[in-house]
């Protein structure tokens, strides 16, 4: 079965990761930032909560799949 | 949420139903060897996973149904594709323990919640939506033999304090939209002959909610 170079493979991979856990960083950051906003208005309800929390854990991972990226390509 | 009645059999459950196809695929290649295919099929399953929500918005076909027929192939999907990746040795057993653990006790919390709501309805939370979309990459990290260790168990941690956090919203909160404010009347007459015990009003969440779960919806 024909497969890619590993070289290939490796860098396609890193790439996929790192663009997807880097735009979900900036996606969730900018809506994090827009939801402290509304809260900063007066508005406070249960699904606000709900998003603040999803946009910290959206923020978390896509830390760490930088992070990952990082390591995989002997960054640190 | 549309108004009109949708029918299960739809095109965007259709999308959904079709990602059961990569499960014995990924086995496949899994037993085989095959790293590249195995991330391919997994890719796939996840594209497929956002295609469906596009689909029912472009037929207009989105129902609470989908939703949870959505969430419980997320669940299936994943769910096998995890224990896969374990039992070929690509990835740590502890943490898929400890991920599929998790992920079987936020399913029965959606049973309960279900049956808080007395409808058949999604919980949705965006939380839970990151995790899960993180579990089909915890796959592909494991396929791709992409720092498995680290990415397997930053997950653990992460899923813990979600289900806590989704589960005092389950049990506890009100339900929004919920339906009767009490249980009804031959229900609770059937259940105090068969129990012997005394019949109990389930008390049901306050219909001030209601306009958060439109929006939830």
């Amino acid at each position: 079965m024909t497969e890619l170079p590993d070289g290939v493979f490796r860098f396609l991979i890193s790439l996929a990761t790192a663009g997807f856990a880097g735009v979900w960083l900036i996606h969730d950051l900018v809506f994090l930032a827009r939801a402290r906003r509304a809260r900063r208005t007066g508005r406070r309800d249960s699904l606000l909560a709900d998003q603040v929390f999803g946009y910290l854990v959206g923020i978390a991972i896509g830390v760490i799949g930088l992070v990952g990226t990082l390591r995989f390509n002997g960054v640190f | 949420m549309t108004a009109h009645r949708v029918s299960p059999w739809n095109p965007a459950n259709a999308v959904t139903a079709s990602r059961f196809v990569f499960v014995p695929l990924l086995w496949w290649a899994i037993a085989h060897g095959l790293h590249q295919w195995a991330t391919l099929f997994i890719i796939l399953c996840g594209l497929l996973d956002k295609l469906d929500g596009l689909v029912a918005r472009i037929f207009d076909c989105r129902s609470a149904f989908g939703e949870l027929f959505d969430a419980i192939t997320d669940g299936l999907c994943y769910g096998s594709g995890l224990i896969l990746v374990a039992a070929y040795g690509w990835a740590p057993a502890l943490p898929v323990v400890c991920v599929i653990g998790l992920g079987l006790l936020n399913t029965a919390l959606r049973f309960v919640y279900i049956r808080r709501a007395g409808r058949a309805v999604n919980y949705k939370s965006y939380a839970m939506e990151r995790i899960v979309a993180y579990t089909g990459y915890l796959i592909g990290f494991a396929t791709s033999g992409m720092e498995v260790t680290l990415f397997y168990w930053a997950f653990v941690p992460l899923m813990l304090v979600i289900v806590v956090h989704d589960a005092r919203r389950m049990l506890i909160d009100p339900v929004p939209g919920a339906g009767p404010a009490v249980e009804p009347a031959e229900r609770a007459a059937a259940r105090s002959t068969t129990a012997d015990e005394p019949v109990r009003a389930v008390r049901r969440s306050a219909p001030a909610t209601a306009a958060t779960a439109e929006a939830r919806q």
